[in-house]
Formats: structure tokens, C-alpha cells, sequence
């Protein structure tokens, strides 16, 4: 795809504004029916889905140039997906989502990157992570676990850390309660270790769809070489790009979350939670798992038209509209836990608000980003819970920054860290 | 051409650096496509509504009072808007400073006891409803739907929508106003002027409401309106709505004071007595022919498709083959829904009685597979939030309505077949969907009825395909030509046209009085004028507050 094949949606786009509010059912207050941090922070239009159509347009009409506010637009989008989401509620010919991704595409290649960015990018080439440290302490997080590495031993099912739980020591615990959880239940699970490399999706997320195949098409080779029957990870952002990216190049080995596969245990009576944890908390959907996590559908079609004005596809296009992530499983775990009381958020599921950490927000935009979380933290709190759960490395560490920096007590947790708890 | 910098500066030091932009990218998102018909306009292939010189979010009424006595001072034109519904809130002339609303979003009261609420232009219906509903209270949301600024329908537009019926338009649900007159001067209308509060929208002496609003509302030309009291009424549901369901499939289930209906009738004639019924009556919480607007045909096939979360317009086809569906889109033709709303188990008892006596007196009958729970539980959430409203554009992108037809039940009713017949004719040459003629949508009016029986003849087409959009244009005009020949009156195809050309800009003033002329009662325009000039006197508003200047 190119900006150029998005033309046709750019005037297709209603500039309804649908794209900056939650799906309008399910307001219930003021204070949280908002959707897209991006305009809510900066409020020009130019930072919604729509807005981001329009400036497209300019761009490609040549009616404006690549100014340094045009980078701002672009790249102070998490591409949380939330406006798809709003847009899908009644149109079923937009993707602002895929537009918003092409045109962080097209600065990219047009050069117009920002340094922050460039620097992950540089480092990632070298190092095979985003978190600027050297690749030889990838594995770190997991001395001392019984766990086989491959490919010097063989596994059925690899484990991927992620590059935020891989180096941030204090996420350590997740994995490694993940990697514990999943051998006594006896899973033949194992870690690629110092040899993991990055999943290419923040990159991606950021604009650099090139590098994204690259890393994307070396752990494609390497899995297969070590011969995965199954991916299985801890991490949002990874989970998103092996179930939705890295089949387009071909991919076809089973991808689970770690919430789907100790869900699935819990079910099957492999896993039992007997401890009880006698806590309220709220779960913040992460939008990789969430509205992004839907499964890929492969499609190659052209749009054509019937009753002469309505446009299709033929064949019919599957439609990622958010309706089908990974919402209820870890719904599921936190009410299996015993004494655990869960209690939703104003936004939560397909129209969750996004943490802010992604798109390459929290590496350029470090303000907006913790804005971003504190929204969420207070819209968890205003729900009465002590603590805050998740399923995505890069969601927890955001909002135990922005608690920090508010000098807030309100508590977070990676779900797999409650489930060892309980077990 | 861009703004001097002295004059940029001069802004910049009243909304601050980060509210204002000239950035030609900025700019461009604050364009609106012609294509998409502006409402009642073109549409027009590949046009957009002018350039800004500047935009700024001003985030209080004394900024927006510093701008616009700048404005005065350098005959700068301006233009406020809060949700940015249609091309009426964009500039209309080039070099005009583009207010974007969107900062000044607070409820700042709700006056429980006296049923208002008090709001900034960002307020919309749907959170506007929402907090309403936790004090047992509820907002009339207009027919552009619970996305758009409530303050805007009030002041501004013509704030009529599926709740007239028991709601009331917001020409009547208007209270006090903060207004920013175009010299910058600060007027509050009715009960606020005197110091007693927002409760009453008329004060002393001739009304200033009137002046800033009358019927249709002057359409961001006259000032910015900075604040606003609108009056609210019963609820009497929970204080939540309870959403379940998939995206897009959401629905709700209300306690059983609430009914939700699709009704349907032998003929448009026993439609109109079922509709004067009802008003006499006193029945009802909201009526609307609302699916009508995917036309004739099309109504139930979409229905199913909007409540199953699986489906797609790619299976458009396939469910229209079912004969089932075809037998429930015939027996649907002539149809309206209606939401009862009890406020005892008495009251809707007898709401739910007298609904089926009025059926049985004009031979109308309920559509028994909207009762369905899965399509009832959606219609009643989608009628009562409306929050779908840009279904309007599901098929193209794009959508106007046509003909217009603002009367009595019994005048829309006269006239639909022949205005669906010419449509039908009309979709067959393939510019506009073909959705079988009658796409007829509207609310059936208010409690006590007369004159507010408003339909608009949708017609979807593609913003994107030339063909579509000349062809749509052509239908347009030949409804116009239809419409006068037939006595109908111009339009709403072509409402603006008076006041935007096909460039996006403000239409020529030979043009516009050609138009103004042409009216029943051209004084009305010249009167206008005369309270323009008062009220206006550098004239930075645009031609959508509109004058007649021929003395």
C-alpha cells in the first residue's frame, strides 16, 4: 500500500468526528467519552483521524510541505486504533487506522523522521532491541529459570519476552512468573534468550515499515529453524505483530497471548488458583491485545459497487473494527482469582483509552505520553480500585511512570503477576 | 494570502502560542468537502470550503470577546464553530479566522428542579444525555445526531430531531444566552440580562432571542454564542444506559416503561392520522422515520446487518434475495418508529393501549420483526442516544436529502410517492444508490403536531467518483425544477446555495439577491439586513445570516 491508495477515503471521510469520541452508546459520563488522546491533548482538528485525512490530502496535493507541525500531527498519534474503532460504528469503507499508519509511513520514507525515533532505529539495527541496551543482556531476565534456549535445545513452544520486559528489571517478575507458570503446567515451552530480537512492532508502529520486515522475516527464520510448533508472549505490542503483521509475509505458526494460553490452563483444571488476593482492581485493555488483537484474515480483492453507489470489495473484506480481541480471557483469569473484585472502567474493551505509550509517543513525546496515562490512572481510580492490571509491558511501565510522577499509590500489576500469586 | 504578523501576534497573546496555528496542514483540516454536499448545497466535485488565515482555540468568553473586538479593529472576518457539522460552520470567504469551540466544552450547571442545564459550545449530546440522565432528566439530541454541539443546534441551527415529539425543538428549549456580538460587545438574552439567572430565554422588551435565533438560527454570522441554557426534560430510566452487545451491534435493555415500536400503515393518509392522532393524544417520547433514510428497499436488509456484528454491505445482496426479508421490507413501506416512555406502570400501560387503539382506528399495524429483542434492544438504544446518525453516509460517504418536505403530516404525506417515483427514476441512470425512490427521513413532529412534519428525501451517492457527484447535482436541480413546478417550494437540495457558491465561497450578491427576490416576502430579508447592520456593522459575519440590500 501507498498514502496515494488511501485517496479515495480521504474524500470518503464524512469529517463526522466520530473519530474523537468512544462510540457514543456507551458514554455515561463527561468526564470519559473522549477517545483519541491526540486530539484531546492538542485539540486542533489536525490530530484526529479526520484531521490526519485532511492533512493527508494536503500532502499529497501539494498544498502544504512537510512542515515541522506536520511531523507534530503525524507522529503525536499512538495509532491506539480507537478512532477506527468510533469511525466502524457506522462506516464499513474506512480504515483511518491503516491511513494513519501509511502516512508515518510515507514521512519515513520521505525522510522526515524525528531523532528520538531515529536513535531506537539506529540502535535497534545493532542491538535487536528498542531500549537502546546491548543485546548480549537479553536473556538476563531469565538466568537462573529452568528453561531451555534455542535453537541448543528444542521446544515445542517459544516464549518471546519482548524488549520491554527483556531490560526493564522491574518487569522481570511477569516473565519469569510466565515462563514458571506455563513448564508446571507442563508446557514444553522455551526462550530464544540472548538470541530474541525485537518484534519489529514499535517500529513499525513508528513509521518504519522496512525495518519492521527486516526483524520481522529474521524471527520468522529463526522460529523456524528452531522448529516452534507455537509463539507464545507476555507482550501486547509483540502478540499484535505476530498475529496481524507477520502473517502478511507468510507466517503461519500458532501466536497466543498469555492471557489466551493461562485462560485455556485455568479452564482445562491444569492450572488451579487457590490463593486468594483480597483486592479491588480495574483492567486497562491494551490496545495491541484489545481492539488490534483481532486475528489476521488474509484478503486480495478490489472494491466494486453495487445498487450502483455502494461500495464492497469482492471478495468481501474482512473487517478489523475491534469487535473481536482479546477482551473476556483476562476478564476471565482476574474473576477466577479468589477475593479478587473487578471493577470496570467508564472506557474499557474495543473503546478503551489507550495507556500512551505507543506509536513512538513515549520515546518523542515524553509530556503527552505521561498526560496520556494519568488520564487512564484517574479514570481507574474514579472506579474505586486499588490497582491497576494489564497484559502489556510497555501499558505498565507507562503508568507506573505517570504514578510516580504524580505521587500517586494506586497500585499496577501485569495480570500473569496476580496469577502467580494466586496459584 | 497570510495573516500579518503584527495582527498574528496580537491573537497569539490572547489564546497563547499553542492555541493558534497558521500552518498550512492546520489550516486544511479546517476545510470542509463540497463533495459532501455541505448540507443542502452541491455537491460539488473536488471542492473545498476556503483556507482559513488562522485557527484559534479560544478557551473562554473573554477571549473569545478580545478576539472579536480584534477582529473590529483590523475588519477581520471570523467564524466560530463547535462540532463542525456541516460547511455552515467554515469560512465562507477567504482570509477569515477559523474559532474552533472545541476548548470551551463544559456543563457548568444542571439545574435539576428547573429542568436546564447550562453549556459550553464543545458540549455534545451524548455527554450532555448522559450526565442529564443521572438526575433523572434527558436533552432533545437534533437529527445531525449526538455528535454535534448542543449550544450550536440551540443558537445556531435548526435543532429539530426525533425527540421534537415529546422534547421539543431548541427554538423552543432555548434559554438565556451569553452572546459576543460581532462588535465584541457582551449581550445576555432573556432572564440573564436582568441578573435572574438562565431559566427564561425572553427578557424585556422585543426578543433578543429572536434576533439571534429565530427559526433557523444564523448559522455562526452573527457573533459568537458563548454560553447557553437548554431545557431539559423527564427521564424516566436508569442514570446509565445499559450498552451490550458488539461493536457495531450495540443495544440496550431499558425496565419496561420503555417501548420501542416500528409501526406501519395501508396508506400515507391513515400515516397522517395515526401522526395527528398521536399528538392529539399526547403519546410518545420520541417518533421518527428513521431507516427510511436507506431507502425503501434497503431499510430491513441494512437493519439486519446493523445488528449482526458479522456482517458487512458486502452481504447487502444476498440478504435482500431472502424472501423473508423482502415480505417484512413491504410490509414496512410506510412506517415510523415510536418510543413510548411511561413515567408510572400506569402511564405506559396506557401510552401502550392507546398506540394500538390509534393503530386500529387508521388500519396501521406494529412491524413484528423489529420486536425481535436483538432489533428492538438496538433501536430503542439507537433512537434514544442517536449515536449512529452517520449511517447517513454508510453506503458512499456521502448523503443529501432532497424536496424537503416541512409541513403538516398531510402535506409530506401528499406528495412522498410522487417524490419517491421521480427519485426511483432518477436512481435508475446510477449516480445515487438505488434504493428505491422513498428515503424519506424526519421526525414526525411535536406533542400538540402542526407544521413540524419535516422530511428530507436521502439521496447516497460517492464523494469520490465525478460521475457520481455531476450526476447527483443534475438530480438535484431537476428536484428544484420538480419542486417549484409542483409548488413545493425550493428544496433543501439547494437551502444554501443562497449563500455559498460552487467554489466554496460566498455566492455573488447579484446571486444572492436573485435568490432573496424570489422569496414570498422579500422584506423579511431586507429587514434582516437592517438588524445586520446594527448588530454587525463591519460586517464580519458571512451571507448564511442572510440580507437583501436594494435600497
Amino acid at each position: 500500500m501507498a498514502l496515494e491508495d488511501f485517496a479515495a477515503e480521504m474524500d470518503r471521510c464524512s469529517q463526522c468526528s466520530y473519530c474523537k469520541w468512544i462510540p457514543f452508546d456507551h458514554i455515561k459520563s463527561w468526564r470519559y467519552a473522549k477517545n483519541c488522546p491526540s486530539v484531546s491533548y492538542n485539540n486542533f482538528n489536525s490530530y484526529s483521524a479526520r484531521g490526519r485525512y485532511a492533512v493527508a490530502r494536503s500532502l499529497l496535493k501539494g498544498q502544504s510541505g512537510y512542515s515541522d507541525k506536520v511531523r507534530d500531527i503525524v507522529y503525536k498519534c499512538m495509532t491506539c486504533g480507537s478512532c477506527d474503532v468510533s469511525c466502524k460504528v457506522c462506516r464499513f469503507n474506512l480504515e483511518p487506522l491503516d491511513m494513519v499508519r501509511e502516512l508515518k509511513f510515507k514521512l519515513v520514507e520521505e525522510g522526515h523522521v524525528l531523532d528520538e525515533h531515529q536513535t531506537i532505529v539506529e540502535s535497534l539495527d545493532k542491538e535487536h532491541n528498542t531500549m537502546l541496551q546491548p543485546k548480549t543482556g537479553r536473556g538476563e531476565w531469565a538466568e537462573g529459570l529452568d528453561v531451555p534456549r534455542l535453537f541448543s535445545k528444542e521446544a515445542e513452544i517459544v516464549f518471546h519476552a519482548g524488549c520491554r520486559f527483556s531490560y526493564d528489571r522491574d518487569l522481570w517478575n511477569s516473565v519469569r512468573s510466565a515462563v514458571t507458570i506455563l513448564k508446571n503446567a507442563g508446557m514444553d515451552v522455551g526462550i530464544m534468550g540472548e538470541r530474541e530480537m525485537c518484534c519489529g512492532g514499535r517500529i513499525y508502529s513508528m513509521g518504519y515499515r522496512n525495518e519492521f520486515v527486516r526483524f520481522a522475516e529474521s524471527n520468522i527464520k529463526a522460529w523456524a529453524k528452531a522448529g516452534v510448533r507455537m509463539v507464545v508472549t507476555s507482550c501486547a505490542d509483540g502478540y499484535h505483530a505476530f498475529k496481524r503483521l507477520y502473517p502478511r509475509l507468510g507466517f503461519q505458526v500458532q501466536v497466543m497471548h498469555v492471557v489466551e494460553l493461562l485462560n485455556h490452563l485455568i479452564n482445562e483444571g491444569r492450572l488451579v488458583l487457590r490463593s486468594e488476593i483480597p483486592m479491588s482492581v480495574t483492567y486497562h485493555d491494551p490496545c495491541h491485545l484489545g481492539r488490534q488483537g483481532e486475528p489476521y484474515v488474509p484478503w486480495d480483492g478490489v472494491e466494486k459497487k453495487i445498487k450502483s453507489q455502494i461500495i464492497v470489495y469482492e471478495p468481501k473484506r474482512p473487517r478489523y473494527n475491534g469487535a473481536w480481541g482479546i477482551y473476556d480471557q483476562p476478564r476471565e483469569i482476574l474473576k477466577k482469582i479468589p477475593g479478587l473484585q473487578l471493577l470496570e472502567m467508564e472506557r474499557a474493551r474495543e473503546y478503551s483509552w489507550c495507556c500512551g505509550a505507543g506509536g513512538g509517543v513515549r520515546e518523542a513525546y515524553p509530556e503527552f505520553s505521561m498526560w496520556t496515562a494519568a488520564e487512564r490512572i484517574a479514570e481507574a481510580k474514579a472506579t474505586g480500585a486499588e490497582a491497576l492490571v494489564t497484559a502489556c509491558s510497555w501499558c505498565e511501565r507507562n503508568f507506573m511512570d505517570a504514578i510516580i510522577a504524580q505521587r500517586d499509590a494506586m497500585k499496577v500489576y501485569d495480570i500473569v503477576e496476580l496469577v502467580q500469586e494466586a496459584i | 494570502m497570510t495573516m500579518p504578523k503584527n495582527i498574528y501576534k496580537a491573537l497569539e497573546g490572547i489564546v497563547g502560542p499553542e492555541n493558534i496555528s497558521d500552518d498550512p496542514a492546520v489550516l486544511d483540516s479546517y476545510r470542509y468537502s463540497l463533495a459532501h454536499t455541505a448540507i443542502h448545497l452541491g455537491p460539488f466535485f473536488d471542492t473545498f470550503t476556503p483556507r482559513g488565515s488562522a485557527v484559534l482555540l479560544p478557551g473562554s468568553t473573554e477571549e473569545v470577546q478580545a478576539i472579536v473586538k480584534l477582529c473590529n479593529k483590523y475588519r477581520i472576518k471570523f467564524k466560530a464553530s463547535s462540532t463542525f457539522w456541516s460547511a455552515q460552520g467554515y469560512p465562507s470567504e477567504d482570509n477569515t479566522i477559523q474559532l474552533d469551540m472545541r476548548r470551551m466544552d463544559q456543563i457548568l450547571e444542571i439545574d435539576e428542579k428547573n429542568m436546564f442545564a447550562v453549556i459550553e459550545p464543545g458540549v455534545i449530546g451524548a455527554t450532555l444525555q448522559a450526565e442529564a440522565m443521572k438526575v433523572g432528566l434527558n436533552t432533545h439530541i437534533p437529527g445531525a445526531g449526538c455528535s454535534c454541539s448542543t449550544l450550536a443546534g440551540a443558537t445556531s441551527y435548526f435543532g429539530s430531531g426525533p425527540s421534537n415529539l415529546y422534547g421539543g425543538w431548541h427554538y423552543d428549549n432555548l434559554l438565556g444566552v451569553e452572546w459576543v456580538m460581532p462588535t465584541g460587545e457582551i449581550l445576555r438574552t432573556g432572564s440573564l440580562g436582568a441578573g435572574c439567572g438562565w431559566f427564561c430565554g425572553e427578557g424585556p422588551g422585543p426578543s433578543m432571542k429572536g434576533v439571534a435565533r429565530g427559526f433557523i438560527g444564523s448559522k455562526g454570522a452573527m457573533g459568537v454564542y458563548t454560553k447557553c441554557a437548554i431545557k431539559l426534560f423527564a427521564w424516566p430510566g436508569p442514570t446509565t444506559l445499559p450498552v451490550e452487545g458488539i461493536v457495531p451491534a450495540y443495544k440496550t435493555s431499558l425496565p419496561d416503561n420503555f417501548k420501542a415500536y416500528t409501526v406501519a400503515f395501508p396508506s400515507w393518509k391513515s400515516w397522517a392520522d395515526a401522526v395527528y392522532t398521536i399528538w392529539d393524544t399526547g403519546v410518545g417520547y420520541i417518533a421518527h422515520r428513521q431507516y427510511s433514510m436507506f431507502g425503501r428497499d434497503l431499510k430491513f436488509a441494512m437493519i439486519k446487518i446493523l445488528t449482526d456484528p458479522t456482517k458487512t454491505l458486502g452481504d447487502l445482496e444476498e440478504i435482500l434475495d431472502d424472501p423473508e426479508v423482502q415480505k417484512i421490507t413491504e410490509e414496512s413501506k410506510r412506517d415510523f418508529q415510536i418510543v413510548l416512555a411511561g413515567m408510572t406502570k400506569r402511564d405506559i400501560e396506557w401510552q401502550d393501549k392507546a398506540l394500538d387503539e390509534i393503530l386500529s382506528r387508521t388500519g396501521g399495524w406494529k412491524v413484528e420483526a423489529m420486536n425481535e429483542p436483538e432489533i428492538n434492544k438496538w433501536m430503542l438504544l439507537y433512537l434514544i442516544r442517536l449515536g449512529h446518525k452517520n449511517l447517513n453516509l454508510v453506503f458512499g460517504g456521502s448523503y443529501d436529502g432532497c424536496f424537503g418536505l416541512l409541513g403538516s403530516a398531510d402535506f409530506g404525506t401528499s406528495h412522498v410517492e410522487e417524490a419517491a417515483e421521480f427519485k426511483k427514476r432518477w436512481e435508475k441512470r446510477g449516480a445515487v444508490v438505488e434504493a428505491g425512490g422513498d428515503c424519506m427521513m424526519g421526525p414526525i413532529g411535536g406533542q400538540g403536531g402542526g407544521g413540524t412534519c419535516l422530511w428530507e428525501n436521502f439521496t447516497c451517492f460517492d464523494p469520490y467518483d465525478r460521475d457520481s457527484i455531476e450526476g447527483t447535482l443534475e438530480f438535484f436541480d431537476a428536484c428544484t425544477e420538480l419542486g417549484l413546478e409542483r409548488g413545493w417550494g425550493v428544496g433543501m437540495e439547494k437551502w444554501n446555495s443562497q449563500a455559498r457558491g460552487p467554489d466554496g465561497r460566498i455566492a455573488p450578491k447579484e446571486e444572492r439577491d436573485r435568490i432573496h427576490l424570489s422569496a414570498p416576502q422579500p422584506d423579511i430579508f431586507r429587514y434582516q439586513h437592517k438588524i445586520r447592520k446594527a448588530f454587525n456593522p463591519n460586517d464580519l459575519g458571512d451571507a448564511y445570516y442572510e440580507t437583501l440590500d436594494d435600497s
